[in-house]
């Protein structure tokens, strides 16, 4: 294939994905009436869509409860992750290869079956409208598990032997010995974890209804959906970049291992 | 021996350590599995006591023409989407697969929409498909084309919510098939050019079977998505025009947390699932070869 | 494990386990040297909050024995849900203004909400404030009240004078067939692409239930003389008023009156829409956001050619109740009379562009001046009186939903006829209200 066409696809490909990005962003400083334009300049740039979504929504407060939800369920299954994971594969147990069986089959449910019922589990344990609803179910991932397993069947057992002798217990090998040494698998189970709470949507709408505890992406579905607006759209888009800001940037630096340990997601499965 | 010894002492350990899952699983997985099947039997909507009604819900769902419709619009969501996702990415693939400069660049673009938030997509894409304002039309009309009704008009508007999540998925998949694609020998094309096969047979020959793996895994990721489509009616349809974007979840949701029904919307979300299952396991048997 | 992690393990749960206990929130309503507190929940948008305040803190100066503190309605995704969780968890304030009629089921058979018509002075009190047949449509199907009706919205059309009089429209039509003959002479092309660009009014098509308060339901209980959907036993609109309301919705799509698709931003005020199916709210936006030499009134939504009699439309009622979990309901109904007094019924006016559910607003020297600084709130506060809301059924987001798909079908898409739809709706309605039979 000649070169020049071939980036002449890549270059266009690249510009289907990357302009309406630009234009949303353009949009959000542009004045409500020349949002319909194609172009990205305007030359009355202003910021009132960004002061009406500050205005009418809590939005800051909602990033923090994204922020504060999304590091404790990426700490927790992390955490636990390594922990179940390193008992899987190092540890030998009665029951050790059905437990892992029943994790595979979990990955296999479609979650369908169980929104309705963990949502009657939420109303039970009174954690409706709380941060427990969010972070709770959330926090174990049989994907994680299968991650570390996978990852931690490949350590050299004298590693592990050595530490033995030197008298530790199994926690203290994991946490000092193999941390250490994991750092691809924490940072891929990381990322597709922190990325995943980040996003997530419908749980939110389900589980909160108080508008002091929504997430990002949910209060800024609601203030699209819902009639707060004004039908006014520079603020609606504003607000969408707004969600999307956060992980860009995060993306922007961690590009690399994004897109690495989605890929390495693909092969494991 | 000593290391026999060292690792049958983890018994105790062992189950210590599985315990956060176990209690997770019974908690959050196998009590609402079962809890599920219970609520099938039963009518509720959470204020008022739960009723026993046998299987009342079936009847129902089996009388429910809006589900059977829901389904069937996800059905074609997938229809659409799953092969213009794979034909994108592979080609897209292919081309960063050359000897080319600026890969990762490339790459790190395509891959942009699939971190970003669904939310963020589609408010976006509302404003892209917006008939008389939004800018495809915008610009069909500056090429001297018709606009066309894309959220407005029953036969286009799934289809415009296909597209919507292709162009926010494949750079997942450009990733996947890239990994695929470098897995694949050079030596086989060599060898193959020199046989005198056209790069469209060493295509089918050798490109398409090394990338069967991939391409199952492909086509159940994009699948169990595709079955979750929610987010984007949600927001730009609400369900219509004429209930042609009535996806599954979307129907279940509504049953469930707008119309208060949790005994009939735990039902079809058994049923639901069990078609998902099944379409899952019809792809694997038919897209998987045995080499 | 080491002990950073322990502590930081320790600590992230501190912190979650004490940030999910921030939500219990107990009012005190023990006597404080012999008062009585209690709770008041109102609506949380700015300007009922304002109003909120004011006669709390007049209340409470002039009654030491009966404090009312003020709280709005956790904001949330909609107030009715923020009510349910609160009848749920217990956690109900003594009195709230914010109870939508459509939700009272739901509300009483949870047996959260106080019977009004116990206390002795409650029918005279509403009475000599609103009449008697409005009052009426508030009550409950098991006979009793649960609800103080307090204020409306009525449903009304807002329209472009400038546009009406371009277009040689001479009176303000009143019947279907004078308003379609004057969305002919307004809905026009202006730039040539053979595409109309100007028209008569505009509502979101997609089927969400809802909208269905602009379009279909205001109109029918206009066409039907002040019916509701239910009447005390079985649904009551498979009739002729809601064919005709469907046929005339058809005819507005099949001709193009309306425009078949949907618009972002406010076109009413971007003088794309010579009218907007609107509530006295609607004066506020466009005060704050028309362009100079916009001029705009108000009439009431039309009616089939021969319907006689005054026009009613939707109301969009809130009213007041008060909850079971209350410790001190005589209390609380003295703070609910002066909620819905004279002088609470005028700041509600002028604070809130909201209209009480009082008879003879226009007539009472108190709100006198009031009318005459705002002339357009007085074709409001006319029609209040003539308002209907929703039956409290607890399907009714269904049967709107059900009624959504019939009227998207039939009016927007020209699939069905309107005798075909309404035969639909009221088919879907039975089959829902049996199924949510016991």
């Amino acid at each position: 294939m000649k070169k020049p066409l071939i980036y002449i696809l890549l270059i266009a490909g690249g510009l289907i994905f990357a302009y309406p990005f630009l234009w949303m962003i353009s949009a959000t400083f542009k004045p409500e009436v020349e949002i319909g334009s194609i172009g990205l300049w305007s030359s009355n740039f202003t910021m009132r869509s960004y002061a009406a979504v500050f205005q009418k929504i809590p939005i800051g407060r909602a990033f923090l409860n994204s922020i504060f939800v999304s590091a404790c369920v990426t700490f927790s299954v992390i955490l636990f992750g390594s922990i179940v994971g390193y008992a899987l594969s190092r540890l030998r147990f009665f029951g050790r290869d059905f437990l892992f069986g029943l994790i595979l089959f979990t990955m296999v449910i479609p979650f369908q079956i169980t929104l309705i019922p963990m949502y009657i589990l939420m109303v039970k344990f009174g954690w409706v409208d709380s941060y427990m609803a969010l972070i709770v179910p959330g926090m174990i991932s049989a994907f994680g598990i299968l991650l570390f397993r996978q990852f931690f069947m490949d350590i050299p057992q004298d590693l592990i032997d050595a530490a033995k002798i030197d008298g530790c217990n199994d926690l203290e090998i994991l946490f000092r010995i193999i941390y250490p040494l994991s750092r691809p698998v924490i940072i891929t189970v990381g990322i597709v974890s922190f990325m995943g709470s980040w996003n997530d949507v419908l749980w939110p709408l389900i589980v909160i209804r108080l508008q002091q505890l929504m997430t990002l992406p949910q209060m800024v579905t609601i203030f699209a959906v819902g009639g707060q607006a004004d039908g006014q759209l520079g603020a609606q888009l504003a607000a969408a970049t707004l969600l999307a800001v956060p992980i860009v940037l995060v993306y922007a630096f961690f590009q690399r291992y994004f897109i690495e340990s989605m890929a390495t997601t693909g092969l494991k499965n | 021996m000593k290391s026999a010894q060292l690792k049958t002492r983890g018994d105790k350990t062992g189950y210590l350590m599985s315990l956060p899952y176990v209690l997770y699983f019974s908690l959050f997985i196998g009590f609402p599995l079962l809890f599920s099947f219970f609520l099938v039997f039963h009518k509720w909507n959470i204020v008022m006591p739960m009723q026993w009604i046998g299987l009342r819900n079936f009847y129902r769902l089996f009388q429910d023409i809006q589900f059977f419709i829901s389904i069937r619009n996800t059905l074609v969501f997938l229809v659409i989407h799953i092969p213009l996702q794979i034909t994108i990415a592979l080609l897209l693939a292919i081309l960063l697969n050359q000897k080319i400069k600026f890969k990762g660049f490339f790459r790190a673009l395509y891959f942009l929409p699939v971190i970003v938030s669904g939310v963020v997509i589609t408010i976006l894409w509302q404003q892209l498909y917006a008939y008389e304002t939004g800018l495809l039309n915008l610009l069909l009309t500056k090429l001297g084309l018709s606009k066309i009704p894309w959220l407005i008009d029953s036969g286009w508007a799934m289809p415009s919510i296909a597209i919507m999540a292709t162009w926010k998925n494949v750079g997942l998949y450009i990733v996947l098939f890239l990994v695929g694609l470098q897995g694949i020998p050079r030596y086989l094309y060599e060898a193959a050019e020199i046989d005198g096969a056209r790069p469209v047979q060493q295509f089918f020959h050798i490109t398409l079977p090394a990338l069967n793996s991939t391409m199952v895994l492909v086509v159940i990721l994009s699948t169990i998505g595709g079955f979750s489509l929610f987010i984007e009616p949600f927001v730009m349809t609400g369900g219509g025009p004429m209930n042609s974007t009535l996806s599954a979840m979307l129907y279940i949701y509504n049953q469930a947390f707008y119309f208060g029904h949790m005994g009939y919307a735990a039902t079809l979300g058994f049923f639901f699932a069990f078609i998902i299952l099944l379409v899952v396991l019809l792809q694997k048997k038919f897209v998987e070869r045995k080499d | 494990m080491t002990r950073i992690e322990a502590t930081i393990t320790f600590i992230l749960l501190l912190g979650v386990v004490c940030v999910s206990c921030e939500k219990k929130r107990t009012a005190p309503t023990v006597a404080e040297q012999g008062a009585v507190r209690l709770t008041y929940w109102c609506a949380s948008n700015q300007s009922e909050i304002d109003l909120a305040a004011e006669l709390v803190k007049k209340w409470n100066g002039s009654h030491p024995k009966i404090q009312v503190t003020l709280q709005p309605i956790p904001a949330s995704q909609s107030s009715e849900e923020a009510l349910l969780a609160a009848i749920a968890g217990k956690t109900t304030p003594d009195i709230c203004a914010n109870m939508w009629p459509g939700a009272m089921d739901d509300f009483t058979s949870s047996g959260g909400l106080v019977q009004l018509d116990q206390f002795p002075d409650f029918f005279d009190y509403l009475t000599e404030r609103m009449p008697t047949e409005l009052l009426e449509s508030f009550r409950a199907p098991d006979g009793h009240y649960y609800q103080i009706p307090w204020k409306t919205n009525p449903i009304m059309i807002m329209y472009n004078k400038r546009l009406f009089r371009e277009a040689g429209i001479q009176r303000l039509p009143r019947t279907y067939s004078e308003y379609l003959a004057a969305a002919k002479a307004i809905t026009k092309e202006l730039n040539g692409d053979g595409r109309a660009d100007q028209w008569m009014g505009y509502q979101d098509i997609r089927p969400i239930w809802w909208q269905r308060f602009f379009d279909f339901y205001t109109h029918y209980i206009a066409a039907s003389g002040g019916q509701t959907l239910f009447d005390s036993t079985d649904i009551c609109f498979e009739n002729e008023a809601s064919v005709q309301v469907f046929r005339f919705f058809q005819e507005i799509y099949r001709q193009g009156y309306f425009p078949r698709t949907t618009f972002q931003g406010d076109n009413f005020l971007a003088e794309k829409f010579a009218t907007i199916i609107t509530g006295p709210w609607n004066i506020t936006h466009v005060e704050k956001f028309r362009k100079p030499g916009f001029e705009y009134d108000i009439f009431p939504v039309p009616v089939p050619d021969d319907y006689r009699g005054p026009v009613y439309t939707y109301g969009d009622h809130k009213n007041i109740s008060i909850f079971s979990t209350t410790r001190h309901p005589a209390a609380a109904w003295e703070f609910a009379r002066y909620l819905v007094s004279e002088e609470a019924d005028l700041r509600l006016l002028e604070l809130c562009s909201q209209i009480p559910l009082r008879k003879n607003l226009t007539g009472n020297s108190l709100y006198r001046q009031y009318f005459s600084e705002n002339p357009m709130m007085r074709k409001f506060a006319e029609q209040a009186i003539y308002t209907r809301g929703v039956d409290g059924s607890s399907v009714l987001k269904e049967i709107f939903d059900a009624i959504s798909q019939e009227y998207e079908a039939c009016a927007i898409y020209g699939k069905r006829t309107p005798e075909t739809a309404v035969a639909n709706t009221a088919k879907r309605a039975r089959v829902i209200i049996e199924w949510s039979r016991p």
